[in-house]
């Protein structure tokens, strides 16, 4: 079980939207993790075989996935993005039709779509239509259809997009246990929706794989750290146009700030109202958060209520 | 799989609402083509199953061989009618009831007016009145004779053909079998004048459904999970065109063989074996076939344009992965010959002739001297539209099969 990408490229006119990307997955749980715009989703659909790259080679076990055709879209589960659906289906039949379009044999495909809904949770939606359903329930029936044939290979692409957090936790959840025994890959652009589940995690930028491992390996080989320090309101701002600042709070004596930078941050410790000092930088352990803020410059597409 | 893309047309509100129509408009159809008046002894006109079944008790009666005989039997007995006092009258009931007499034998008196007139091109109502019995002989004689004048030099038919195809049209004309067999055939008449009505609307209707079965995964965002799985470039792509046959097929024949039996079982089967020529619009026809045959005939033609319309429907719809585009197709494709269609041009003419509007209206189409020369030989409109549309009909299916399955999801 390997899935091979070699030197990956996929051109749209001038803009190339992934760019030479060569990694080597097996079984478990890889997420894809970059801003919007990365190239994350045009990469997914060439490794559906929805678009041909301009360049570059997709291999499983050794043979080129286009050539292998129907052959290899057997073992694979989608969940595109942009997820559409039959509006008059009801989920019942939704999934049977892509059971049959997957090849599934009737009795097999009834089977498959009666466990699955009961794993995510749609038994008693089941004769609902689509067009009924909530924006989680679809996802969900998205992920069950997905792993109607049992793929050995599930791409997932941003799963968890525009769901609420109960729901999300619930759908990492689903995600967990289903990694068993097959290659998952997951974009987001949402650091804590891989955190946890993401044995290997991807850092994709302007089409390209910046970065590759585990949270920690990936955490610990950020060069720049991270620092705390509460510093006055125009502090503060100074401090945001010259560093990278991952968060800040306001506390009772001005607003406290976290900051990547390989040198402790130089602020001016200028008094404060109440004659006291600012605060020297701590440095902090760092987090995946810290980690994309430090790769793509900007924070994470999660809202930490910004004064 | 069939099953599904079939579900997929009538699960929609929209796919059953089109289907409603298309009963609705051949209720409406056969509603007109069931009109039928009868004037009686009294002079008053008399509409519904009474008017037929006099209609038809009072044309069987010259049923048989239309020979001189009965030809001249018919010029006396039009000729007895128009001097009694009651046609000559002034008063309009004894007109009518003048004119009952004569729904018997009205067919044949339509033919002696096409079969005597000086000019093929003119047809004078009255002409019948002004016939002597004796001249009974010249039935038939007169239609390759009429013919034979209007191609000759200086006939108004004289420089639209070219010398063998002149050739051809007369030897069609003289192979008809005479005398023609004649029976009350109003079923067949009228089921064939509005069989064109019927097929532009089943044209249309089957536009409309079979236009979403290869835009629907686009505009639905369906796209990406259908052509990522297994089946998802050949036999899912097979499956949609499958489900787009069986509902232009299931259609098209459910529809014409209620609109047939509704028609013909008021009317009755008479006549299906007379000659097309033994009725005024069939006269001058060169295809030398019985009303039974045409209509066989006229409701196959029609199958293949509804199902090359549809086709080419589903081909657009594929290409231009919108729905709306493609139910164009048939719309342009029905509409526009029939607002060209006044343009007495010579080459538009023969374009017009080879359009698939014409298979939809094939009853229609039997009747234009449209003729074409191919290597030499030269061969009529009407085989050459069901050559052609049967072969552009075979090769779309391979081409919306090979369209659609090369598709990339961007
Ligand atoms: N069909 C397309 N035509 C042209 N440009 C495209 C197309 N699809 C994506 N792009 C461009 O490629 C880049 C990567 O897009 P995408 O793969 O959707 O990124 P992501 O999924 O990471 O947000 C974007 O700049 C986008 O505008
Ligand atoms: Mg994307």
């Amino acid at each position: 079980m390997e899935l091979k990408l070699t030197d990956l490229t996929k051109q749209f006119k001038e803009m190339t939207a992934v760019d030479g990307v060569s990694c080597t997955m097996e079984s478990g749980v890889y997420g894809l993790l970059g801003v919007n715009g990365a190239g994350k989703t045009t990469l997914m659909r060439m490794l559906c075989t929805l678009i041909t790259p301009t360049s570059g080679q997709i291999a499983w076990d050794g043979r080129d996935i286009f050539s292998m055709g129907e052959e290899y879209r057997r073992i694979l589960g989608y969940l595109p993005q942009e997820f559409g659906f039959y509006p008059d289906f009801t989920v019942e039949d939704y999934l049977l039709y892509v059971a049959s379009i997957k090849g599934l044999r009737p009795a097999t495909a009834r089977k498959r779509a009666g466990f699955l809904l009961k794993q995510v949770g749609l038994l008693k939606a089941k004769d609902q239509k689509m067009k009924k359903l909530s924006g989680g329930m679809k996802r969900r029936a998205g992920i069950a259809q997905a792993m109607l044939n049992d793929p050995r290979i599930l791409i997932l692409d941003e799963p968890t997009a525009g769901l609420d957090p109960t729901e999300r936790i619930r759908f990492r959840n689903l995600i967990s246990e289903l990694s068993e025994d097959r290659i998952v890959l997951l974009s987001t652009h949402i650091v804590s929706d891989i955190e946890y589940i993401a044995g290997e995690i991807l850092l994709m930028k302007d089409g390209r794989i910046v970065r590759q491992g585990t949270a920690e390996q990936l955490i610990s080989s950020m060069p720049e750290r991270v620092w705390s320090l509460t510093v006055t309101k125009a502090e503060a701002e100074r401090c945001m146009r010259r560093y990278k600042v991952a968060n800040m709070k306001t506390v009772h004596d001005g607003v406290e700030l976290r900051i990547l930078s390989e040198t402790p941050p130089a602020v001016g410790s200028k008094s404060m109202g109440n004659g006291k000092e600012a605060c020297r930088p701590v440095p902090e352990p760092a987090t995946l958060e810290d980690v994309f803020l430090h790769y793509f410059g900007e924070r994470t597409g999660e809202d930490h209520g910004l004064v | 799989m069939v099953w599904y893309e079939v579900k997929k047309v009538f699960g929609r509100a929209s796919g059953r609402a089109a289907l409603v129509v298309l009963l609705g408009l051949i209720v409406f159809t056969c509603y007109f083509a069931m009109e039928t008046i009868w004037v009686d002894e009294n002079g008053v006109t008399q509409k519904g199953r009474v008017a037929v079944t006099q209609l038809k008790k009072a044309q069987k009666a010259w049923a048989g061989p239309l020979d001189e005989q009965t030809i001249r039997r018919v010029i006396e007995e039009n000729l007895r009618i128009v001097s009694t006092p009651e046609y000559l009258s002034g008063d309009v009931r004894q007109n009518e009831i003048a004119y009952g007499w004569g729904q018997g034998i009205r067919p044949i008196r339509d033919l002696l007016n096409v079969s005597y007139t000086d000019d093929m091109q003119h047809y004078d109502y009255y002409l019948a009145n002004r016939l002597d019995p004796g001249m009974a002989g010249d039935f038939y004689a007169n239609r390759t004779r009429l013919l034979k004048e209007w191609l000759a030099e200086g006939g108004s038919g004289a420089g639209q053909f070219s010398e063998a195809e002149k050739d051809y049209l007369i030897r069609k004309y003289e192979a008809l079998e005479t005398p023609v067999y004649y029976d009350y055939m109003e079923g067949w008449n009228q089921a064939l004048n509005y069989f064109s009505t019927l097929c532009m609307i089943l044209a249309m209707i089957l536009g409309f459904l079979t236009a979403g079965i290869f835009a629907n995964e686009f505009q639905w965002k369906s796209d990406a999970i259908f052509f990522s799985s297994a089946y998802g470039r050949d036999r899912a792509v097979a499956a949609k065109l499958k489900a787009g046959w069986l509902i232009v097929t299931g259609i098209y024949f459910a529809s014409s063989i209620l609109y047939s039996l509704i028609i013909l079982g008021w009317y009755g089967f008479d006549g299906a074996a007379c000659p097309l020529q033994a009725s005024r619009a069939g006269w001058k026809c060169f295809y030398n076939l019985t009303n039974g045959q045409l209509y066989v005939l006229t409701v196959l033609a029609g199958y293949l344009g509804c199902l090359f319309l549809s086709l080419l429907t589903m081909f657009v719809a594929a290409k231009s992965r919108s729905a709306v585009v493609a139910v164009m197709m048939p719309v342009l494709l029905v509409f526009l010959p029939s607002f060209v269609g006044n343009l007495d041009v010579r080459f538009v003419q023969k374009i017009l002739s080879l359009l698939p509007d014409r298979l939809l209206q094939l009853n229609m189409a039997v009747r234009y001297f449209d003729l074409f020369t191919i290597g030499g030989k030269v061969v009529g409109a009407v085989p050459l539209l069901a050559a052609l549309y049967a072969a552009l009909t075979f090769l779309l299916f391979p081409a919306v099969y090979a369209d659609y399955r090369r598709k990339e999801i961007l």
